[in-house]
């Protein structure tokens, strides 16, 4: 019964990281200064997705703390710092983006443009950075807690940050290549692939610092699983590339959504069974049966909220139908 | 600096800045729903236009409610990871089903309804707000048992140090819970019934365009704050029985209390069992605001031949009235929280060992950092709904038509 929730903790957090990827992914893109597309294109091809997106966050945390409590308390505090920044990012953008355009001046506008972005990167930084920190292992006393917060001052979990900004940059320039007017499609799909090698680079520096981390190679139970991670992503990205370079942006948006998909599940993997593994002491280590809550909870969380599992999946689905294909003179305008 | 401060000032921060939007949500939403149904069964546009306008000022203020409901979720990880470990076998139910049960989709159909105007046939836009409303009263719900359980601790056994679920069906018929849902949810009706009025009051006297309209809605936030003003008095007083033999220590002493202080001395060694001196004092305050908005029912006669609105003064004094329900709610929030202390879990997990151990620099930064962001996002909020109330009905952007002829226009259009 562990494994299944734990499972439905991977999904939440790996359909967060794609879908909330591509919403930060987006915000990047208003950083740029073109012609067009202008900002208020960019984020009414967010439009309808934006709410439903984040909430798999929110979701995934709710799964955290019903279903594995104990995780959810020293995985928080112990990694304090990078979900403050990952935190702070996700506040941003979600009052950024609902508020950005109320205000009817340019200025007041471009102001929250930036606010925008400035959420886009320490939120994708703050989870690449909390990825990583899980691979490298935590400093897990013997009474259980997080020791401190240096922990995270690696190079390996800054190179990782980078690399989940660098990656969601990529999935947010080829979701707009799927979605805005055609006449767009092209520029916005040279712009995807010329972020491509600078993704590349950023994976490739994540995984050389990762190999030589003693902590990632003592934290890792299961390293096939951990190889298959950056070899993943390389393929996912250069598939993507060669598909804007075809101009099929659609496949080339499903090749972004698996490189953001699988961190989480490959990450859980290679930990298994542990999932928060102490550097100090061997025996302090968390596994996941551990970190569960106990069994008559785990049972009353399944009977309630595993029969709504297709409603939830259900709706999100109608979202993404009703609203699909590329938005054109009737698309509704709001954010 | 003390870390168990640090946690406990945050929380009240997050907290406050949260029932102010949250309230607002909740009793919007409702009158939302009356709105666009009574739009949908009777066919008249101004019903279209008031959803629209109101809509608008909802979803703006909703904003802030998704931006510090996400920072408290996340900060009893951070700060109170004590929590989890000691009792979140059962104090981490509730909370999982309000996120996937109720504001998963809550959210997911607000996407839609916000997106979905002259898109999805008006039946089903229509139900996308009934799913939103419905939605909002079970998070209301779930956040709310999991507060009553913090309140008064049932349906669980202590082993190894550790509280494991026993009895879920307990935690819904907690005493502390029932009365307090309802004093929640009237107060939420109370404040956006009132924000209603106020609003609609101030274009009255502005004697801006759409009399009829703010007329309308002057009306039925006058009517909706009067019922739920009575509702929210009967469940406020209805709780001072459960609270005063469960929470012996709260409001008051008595033979009850000493037995309790003595008891939890005996169990959890000397100590300060008792809650600072002066957490009851704003339920005083608070209980007389509340008496003072049940004087809308005295407004509610002079709706004959909209004596309320010829007569101005009426219409003064409900403007006047509007920070009222926000102030009550911290009061009566803070009598509810405060005079738990110094239990994280009434007589079973002090609030101290709730506290997670992170060093007290951090926990200051996010104090601070915290405190900064979303208090200037809350009065950033506020300015733009007012900014918004004051442009008045003529052409709000929410469920604003797209451009007529959409074959010319391969882009949307905006403006």
């Amino acid at each position: 019964m562990e494994l299944a929730w734990y499972a439905l903790l991977g999904l939440f957090f790996a359909a967060y990281l794609v879908l909330g990827g591509y919403d930060y992914g987006v915000g990047l893109m208003l950083a740029r200064r073109g012609p067009a597309p202008g900002s208020r294109a960019t984020l009414t091809a967010l439009g309808p997705f934006f709410l439903g997106n984040e909430v798999w966050l929110v979701a995934a945390v709710g799964i955290l703390f019903g279903a594995f409590p104990r995780l959810e308390g020293e995985l928080l505090s112990g990694f304090y710092p990078v979900v403050l920044a990952a935190l702070t990012g996700v506040v941003l953008v979600t009052a950024g983006v609902q508020l950005r355009s109320r205000p009817a001046s340019a200025t007041a506008r471009a102001r929250w443009d930036r606010v925008v972005v400035a959420g886009c990167v320490l939120a994708a930084l703050g989870w690449g950075a909390l990825l990583a920190g899980l691979l490298q292992g935590v400093p897990l006393s013997g009474d259980g807690h997080v020791v401190g917060a240096g922990h995270l001052a690696t190079p390996f979990v800054a190179a990782a940050g980078l690399a989940l900004l660098a990656l969601v940059a990529v999935h947010g320039a080829t979701f707009l290549t799927l979605r805005l007017p055609a006449a767009e499609a092209p520029a916005l799909a040279r712009l995807a692939s010329g972020l491509v090698p600078a993704a590349l680079v950023a994976v490739a520096a994540a995984t050389v610092l990762g190999l030589l981390s003693d902590r990632v190679r003592a934290a890792v139970a299961r390293p096939a699983a951990a190889v298959l991670l950056p070899l993943v992503l390389v393929a996912a990205l250069l598939a993507a590339r060669a598909a804007l370079r075809r101009g099929r942006a659609g496949t080339a948006f499903a090749a972004t959504a698996t490189a953001l998909a699988l961190p989480a599940p490959l990450i859980g993997a290679a930990l298994w069974p542990r999932i928060l593994v102490s550097t100090t002491d061997p025996a302090a280590s968390l596994t996941v049966a551990e970190a569960a809550a106990s069994r008559p909870t785990l049972a009353l969380l399944g009977w309630l909220a595993l029969p709504l599992l297709p409603a939830l999946l259900g709706f999100q689905a109608m979202c993404w139908w009703v609203f699909r294909g590329r938005i054109d003179g009737r698309a509704p305008v709001y954010w | 600096m003390d870390p168990l401060l640090l946690a406990r000032l945050q929380f009240a921060t997050t907290t406050s800045i949260h029932f102010l939007f949250v309230a607002v949500t909740l009793g919007l939403v409702t009158l939302l729903v009356g709105l666009q149904t009574a739009g949908y069964l009777t066919g008249k546009p101004v019903y279209e236009r008031l959803t629209r306008f109101w809509g608008q000022l909802y979803v703006i203020n909703y904003v802030l409610g998704i931006a510090t409901g996400i920072v408290m979720e996340f900060q009893f990880g951070l700060n109170w990871s004590g929590l989890s470990r000691y009792v979140g076998n059962v104090f981490g139910a509730p909370l999982a089903i309000e996120t996937l049960v109720a504001f998963f989709l809550e959210s997911t159909f607000l996407g839609m309804w916000i997106f979905g105007w002259h898109r999805l046939r008006r039946g089903v836009h229509l139900a996308l707000l009934w799913g939103v409303a419905i939605t909002a009263y079970a998070s209301a719900f779930w956040i709310m048992v999991a507060n009553a359980w913090l309140q008064n601790p049932v349906g669980y056994e202590v082993r190894d140090g550790v509280a494991h679920l026993t009895d879920f069906g307990a935690l819904l018929t907690n005493p502390t819970f029932g009365m307090a849902f309802g004093h929640v949810v009237s107060a939420g009706l109370v404040t956006g019934g009132l924000l209603m009025a106020a609003v609609s009051a101030w274009h009255l006297l502005r004697r801006t365009p759409d009399y009829a309209l703010f007329r309308t809605s002057l009306r039925l936030g006058l009517v909706t704050a009067a019922l739920s003003v009575s509702m929210l008095q009967g469940f406020g007083f209805a709780q001072f029985g459960p609270v005063a033999q469960l929470q012996p220590t709260k409001f008051g002493g008595g033979p009850d209390r000493d037995a309790l202080v003595t008891d939890w001395t005996a169990r959890f060694g000397p100590g300060d069992w008792e809650p600072p001196v002066l957490s009851n004092v704003g339920l005083g305050f608070m209980i007389l605001i509340g008496f003072t908005l049940g004087a809308v029912w005295l407004l509610l006669p002079l709706l004959w031949r909209d004596w309320i609105i010829r007569l101005k003064v009426p219409l003064w004094l409900i403007l006047l009235g509007l920070p009222l329900p926000f102030v009550a709610m911290l009061l009566g929030w803070i009598a509810r929280e405060v005079g738990r202390q110094p239990w994280a879990a009434y007589g079973l997990l002090p609030t101290a060992q709730a506290v997670s151990p992170v060093s007290p620099g951090l926990m200051l930064t996010s104090l601070i950092g915290f405190s900064l962001l979303l208090g200037a996002l809350a009065v950033t909020n506020w300015v733009l709904l007012a900014r918004h109330a004051a442009r008045g009905a003529h052409d709000p952007a929410l469920g604003r038509p797209p451009a007529p002829d959409s074959d010319a226009h391969h882009q949307p259009v905006f403006v």
